[in-house]
């Protein structure tokens, strides 16, 4: 178990213990919310859009936000762009390269619900909420940057309703998807996934 | 090059497929039968054209039609070389050997139409999973998964 | 004091030190980063973003701790420290103050040439560590160029110690005169390229290049164990400007005592400050271009400052 939930669980059993929770729980999402490094998995036009708001005009290192370009180090991962149906194993295997707490953000019309590709296609994922949890969606097509730093600054708002004691169940492909539902696709099911990486159905961590 | 010249020499090396020389999108195109495709098209990369620039394929409903676009950079001319390949045994020769670029350009054109380049050193899937089924781009694909546009949008 | 009891305190100084230069390493990287690419760095935490390491310490802290399934778990978990020992043990032999070093030995210069050198074991065995094949490339790129920039880095300290005639850091201060600078210029900045290659920083750091290999050989290292290494990579660039400030730059010079530490200080930052422009204005260098520019370039630049020291020491 990591350091912090014995902490929470310390905090939780000690009486009067709840006022240093809810004190180290503003702090922890006081910092992650300040120092959030972002995986661009840039699959289209909207990573062109990220690039943007990376650079002098926007530049969202302003926010304490770097791109890192190793999943293990990073918190978020905006998903910036098509994901087509060959791709999404992909994806979702560096979803799970990340390390708890992370937060999805799907940017542009395409990751939130297909977008212009939801009509008359054999092979896009329509919507990135098919495989990865999101917790924030930014629709444009593509988004402008501020429309980017504007989810950053909303994850964060999210962010400050968690805490380190509550375990949050983040669900994976196999709960999410409707494999019954034809027009959805067959997704890759928990059980094709890599035996390296592979993960319980569903998984427990503290915020 | 203009197109009249590009025309004449063309018809110099074919005369009798000069009747079907036409002129599409400004640059010369020829429609040869599929078993002297390979050979017009070593006719004419020796004449200059060094480059191909596109490989791709036309469902025409009893037979799909291979369509080369070539460019030459020394005559400034481009052109189009096309075949029509039957359906029922939709083969066609490589261009691996006159041209490199040719080798991923026919994958795709085997990955969405089914048309098998024999002499191709590495046919596969390129552009969809490798246990996809079907080949999208045909007429007749069927997918259960395709949300049709509706009307009212 | 007992002398174990002394040695400990000293080691908690230096990891302290070097926590700190790290901490405000990483804010000015971040800032001059920011102003070459004209836009501001972190603004957000404390006057001109200078308390961003608050934020991020915390978060680093807490994360998830993973180990990838198949890696040699001591080794992996051993590495970072590896990585981060050897820094901490070379800023010890540097002559802070004048005739004042932590750890004032006879031999300082050459303690401080060779110990560093380990940092190529704890990079081998964090690549190897992983069980990942592209960190094990960027690990086997990152040992040769570390093993091939320590020739020309320390031949561009032999001339100083010629100079010198002492292996002493602090007699190498004590000796030092204003136009050794101009005339040791060449082994100067075979110095700073050097140390900048043994790094792998700058236009050098191609075993972490993050478009091909994804950060090399600290690729699976996440949270803290990833943050020991960057700071055992900030405490080199300290510790390697800091030995050429006081070396090549004269330590204190002009100034004295207290103010000399200061001037140290300051010469440090500036140098500090060369590398981290360095870094963010040149585009990364190929693995063999970087390599034949060591043997090609900077072995024969540091033979001539030989040559040029060799023919003025008889006149001293």
């Amino acid at each position: 178990m990591a350091a912090i939930d014995e902490l929470a669980e310390f905090l939780e059993r000690t009486p009067g213990g709840g006022i240093l929770l809810t004190t180290v729980d503003a702090v922890m999402n006081w910092a992650r919310g300040k120092s959030l490094w972002t995986f661009p998995m840039g699959t289209a036009c909207c990573a062109m859009e990220f690039i943007a708001a990376s650079f002098s005009r926007f530049d969202f290192d302003r926010h304490g936000t770097i791109p890192r370009p190793d999943p293990r180090h990073c918190d978020v991962m905006v998903v910036a762009g098509t994901v087509t149906r060959k791709m999404m194993p992909a994806v979702k295997r560096i979803y799970d390269q990340m390390p708890e707490p992370k937060w999805v953000v799907a940017m542009g019309n395409c990751a939130v619900s297909g977008g212009i590709f939801y009509y008359d296609t054999y092979s896009v994922v329509r919507g990135v909420d098919e495989f990865l949890p999101v917790d924030v969606y930014i629709a444009g097509c593509p988004p402008r940057p501020e429309a980017l730093q504007d989810a950053i600054l909303q994850l964060r708002k999210k962010i400050a309703t968690e805490s380190i004691s509550k375990r949050r169940t983040r669900p994976l492909v196999s709960d999410l998807a409707l494999p019954t539902d034809p027009r959805k696709g067959d997704l890759l099911s928990a059980a094709d996934a890599d035996e390296e990486d592979e993960a319980p159905a569903t998984r427990s961590v503290s915020a | 090059m203009r197109i009249e010249e590009l025309r004449e020499r063309v018809c110099a090396m074919y005369p009798d497929l000069c009747p079907l020389f036409s002129i599409e999108f400004g640059d010369g195109a020829i429609s040869v039968p599929l078993e002297r495709v390979h050979s017009a098209a070593a006719d004419l990369k020796e004449m200059g054209f060094d480059r191909l620039g596109m490989v791709t394929a036309v469902d025409r409903g009893e037979e799909f039609e291979i369509v080369y676009r070539l460019q030459s950079r020394d005559l400034r001319a481009g052109m189009f070389l096309k075949a029509l390949v039957p359906r029922s045994d939709p083969r066609v020769p490589s261009m691996c050997d006159l041209w490199p670029a040719a080798n991923w350009q026919e994958r795709e054109v085997y990955d969405l139409f089914g048309i098998v380049f024999e002499g191709h050193p590495d046919l596969r899937r390129i552009l969809l999973p490798d246990d996809w089924e079907g080949h999208p781009l045909r007429k007749d694909y069927v997918d259960e998964r395709i949300i049709p546009r509706p009307d009212y949008i | 004091m007992s002398s174990l009891l002394l040695g400990i305190l000293w080691g908690v100084a230096g990891v302290l030190v070097i926590a700190g230069g790290a901490v405000i390493g990483v804010w000015w990287e971040r800032k001059v980063a920011g102003h070459i690419q004209l836009r501001y760095g972190p603004q957000q935490i404390g006057p001109a973003g200078s308390l961003q390491m608050l934020a991020d310490v915390p978060k680093l802290l807490f994360k998830e701790d993973i180990v990838p399934s198949g890696a040699d778990r001591p080794l992996f978990k051993w590495a970072p420290l590896m990585a981060f020992a050897p820094v901490a043990a070379a800023m010890a032999v540097i002559p802070f103050a004048a005739g004042w070093a932590p750890f004032d030995t006879s031999v300082g210069v050459l303690f401080f040439l060779a110990v560093p050198s380990l940092e190529v074991v704890a990079i081998l065995v964090a690549a190897w560590a992983q069980r990942n094949s592209y960190a094990a490339i960027g690990g086997l790129r990152a040992a040769s160029q570390m093993i091939a920039y320590e020739v020309p880095r320390t031949l561009a300290v032999a001339p100083l110690v010629l100079l010198a005639g002492s292996l002493r850091p602090t007699e190498v201060v004590a000796a030092w005169r204003w136009w050794w600078l101009p005339l040791l210029a060449i082994a100067f900045v075979v110095y700073l390229i050097a140390s900048i290659a043994e790094m792998n920083r700058g236009p050098f750091d191609l075993p972490e290049a993050e478009s091909e290999l994804v950060a090399g050989y600290f690729a699976d290292y996440s949270g803290m164990r990833w943050a020991i290494f960057m700071m055992a990579e900030y405490g080199a660039v300290i510790t390697a400007s800091l030995f050429a400030a006081a070396t090549f730059l004269g330590a204190g010079w002009p100034f004295s005592g207290a103010l000399g530490v200061v001037a140290l200080v300051v010469k440090t930052s500036v140098l500090v400050t060369i590398v981290m422009w360095t870094k963010w204005t040149l585009p990364r260098v190929r693995q063999d271009q970087l390599l034949r520019f060591c043997w090609v370039v900077l072995v024969p630049a540091t033979l001539v400052q030989l040559a040029i020291v060799g023919v003025v020491l008889p006149w001293m």
